[in-house]
């Protein structure tokens, strides 16, 4: 999700930096009155274990895998002001030092990472938190799921900013991207609650965001639900709120031309444009044909898309997977 | 990992190396941005840029294996562009067609414009993280009046990064000794407990060297060590640089 230099133009740059420097402008007053001399090198500390933790790749299926944002994480511990200096930190110092990311588009990582990560992903465990019981239980599926949404956005946010640049059409590259991130999320949903469920089993200090009682016994039933990780629960539960999504939004998706759709309609190209392959699809415009209704029909392909998308993510990684898996044991330093 | 990024630090003598680190990170910035806002039809144009960045990469005496090798994270970004081609409605005359596909010339153009950007941005920050040690432009980036809230709380990253990524390191060995193979998604809750107690003792961490810092005397900030001279060969490199991209780029859109 590192965007390089040349993905996004200047203006869609130019906004996006707007507001990342807005928010983090925000975040740094917000937390000027807990910014010490102590709590700068913790904060430090946090940012290096980000910054390590980032170079994990973790499966997700067979030979693919995926890496840990960690912003979710930081805001269930130190709230969203640190979780957003902390990932600008961490994204800033990858653009500078690794290459990792284009400098000129380093305004856009930090809008998709550590604003929506961090201050959105922040707001999302809070809201949740309110909805869902307010048990240990609750609080662990308020963790995990603001962390895979704060994934699955982060991969909207970009696929909208590169649309916008006209890098990519955008309903292919957001149908491609928040699907995959969708199961990529997963993961981080996972690593996240590990993560908190550590801390909070031996240093509930820390965990800013849990206002449960914390006694030993509340310590370990907190441990054993965020560690036990039921990801088979956690893969039917995404593909399921995804369902929900395609099902009952896509239908009320605007049935306008996108962006770019309308700018080649107006410049006058859109006639002349050989229909690429993409329409010989059986869905497509999102409507099935031979059904009835264009709502139940396209929320029909909105649901057989995502399940073909998901099928597809899986499908690939386990041929993938097969194929290098007699070849090579692992080798040391990897997972 | 992580340590060979941050410590494959070549630092042959140079004409480059010797700039102050202000004059660097506001020239290649800018040579990036002026980069990024040439339209993407001038051709010639990224010629000229590709033989500023050349040229700029020889005078510091990188060995180009080490560049090349580092700027293929770009590589798979402009793959995931060549997919989408095929699904961009643009037209116009020539481009190529094979089978259901068409990859028209506006299309071409888009990949074009993405992969030289990318390529050269990818190369000025390159030359910029090689010409200068990470502390020297950190005090850069403190001279450029830059939050000192950021600049600490990088500085403190930059020196637990290496700790830290040698303590992930030697878990994932013991992981692994534990006949552990993440192999799919139903493995990572192994790995997130690694990373819980990666947390962990990187906090404690964190708080023992805290104390130890303030025992010997540590009142919040970090000094500037070196004297910074912005001097004629910092203002003649910023000046001819700036002024040779914004030429190249003025005359390629009129």
């Amino acid at each position: 999700m590192h965007i390089p230099d040349g993905f996004v133009d200047l203006p869609t740059a130019a906004v996006a930096g707007a507001a990342s420097l807005g928010a983090v402008a925000l975040s740094v007053r917000k937390s000027t009155r807990e910014l010490n001399e102590r709590t700068i090198p913790l904060l430090g500390v946090t940012a290096a274990f980000v910054f390590a933790a980032q170079m994990l790749n973790f499966p997700v299926a067979g030979g693919t895998s995926g890496h840990f944002l960690g912003a979710v994480m930081v805001a269930a511990l130190m709230g969203p002001w640190a979780a957003v200096i902390v990932l600008t930190s961490v994204v800033v110092v990858q653009a500078l030092v690794m290459a990792d990311g284009g400098i000129t588009a380093l305004g856009a990582n930090v809008f998709n990472m550590a604003v929506i990560g961090g201050m959105v992903g922040y707001l999302m465990l809070v809201g949740l938190k309110r909805l869902l019981p307010k048990t240990p239980t609750g609080y662990f599926f308020s963790v995990a799921i603001a962390s895979w949404l704060s994934v699955v956005f982060a991969s909207a946010a970009c696929s909208v900013e590169l649309a916008l640049s006209g890098t990519v059409p955008l309903r292919v590259s957001l149908a491609a991207m928040a699907s995959v991130h969708m199961v990529i999320g997963i993961g981080e949903a996972l690593i996240t609650s590990a993560v908190v469920a550590a801390v909070l089993s031996t240093r509930p200090d820390l965990v800013k965001t849990y206002d449960l009682p914390t006694g030993v016994l509340a310590n370990r039933k907190a441990r054993a639900l965020g560690c036990r990780g039921r990801v088979w629960g956690w893969v039917l539960a995404a593909l399921a709120i995804t369902l929900a999504l395609a099902v009952f939004v896509s239908p009320f998706a605007s049935s306008s031309p996108d962006g770019l759709e309308k700018v080649a309609a107006e410049k006058g190209f859109a006639q002349a444009a050989p229909q690429p392959g993409w329409s010989l699809s059986p869905i497509s415009g999102y409507v099935v044909p031979g059904m009835g209704g264009a709502g139940a029909a396209t929320a029909v392909a909105g649901a057989l898309g995502t399940v073909s998308l998901f099928a597809l993510v899986l499908f690939v990684g386990r041929a993938i997977g097969r194929r290098s898996r007699g070849i090579s044991s692992p080798r040391p330093g990897e997972p | 990992m992580i340590s060979e990024y941050l410590t494959e630090k070549e630092h042959p003598a140079g004409p480059l190396q010797r700039l102050d680190p202000r004059a660097k990170i506001i020239g290649l910035i800018s040579f990036t941005v002026v980069v990024v806002s040439t339209p993407a039809r001038a051709i010639w144009v990224f010629a000229v840029y590709a033989a500023v960045v050349t040229f700029l990469i020889g005078l510091s005496r990188l060995r180009v294996g080490y560049v090349l090798r580092r700027a293929l994270v770009v590589v798979p970004f402009v793959i995931v562009v060549a997919i989408f081609l095929p699904f961009f409605g643009r037209s116009g005359s020539g481009g190529y067609s094979l089978g259901i596909s068409h990859m028209s010339a506006g299309g071409l153009l888009v990949l074009w414009n993405v992969g030289a950007k990318a390529i050269l941005g990818v190369l000025s920050m390159i030359l910029l993280a090689s010409t200068t040690p990470f502390p020297d432009m950190l005090a850069g980036f403190r001279r450029l009046r830059v939050p000192q809230v950021f600049v600490l709380v990088v500085s403190f990253m930059y020196r637990y990064s290496f700790v830290f990524a040698e303590e992930l390191r030697r878990m994932q060995r013991a992981v692994a000794a534990r006949n552990f193979r993440g192999r799919w998604l139903w493995n990572v809750p192994i790995l997130g407990r690694v990373l819980g107690s990666l947390f962990l003792r990187s906090y404690s961490r964190g708080e023992r060297i805290y104390v130890a810092m303030i025992s010997r005397g540590y009142e919040g900030t970090i000094g500037l060590s070196s004297p910074a001279v912005f001097g004629w060969s910092e203002a003649l490199f910023l000046g001819l640089l700036i002024a040779v991209a914004v030429a190249v780029r003025v005359v390629a859109s009129v």
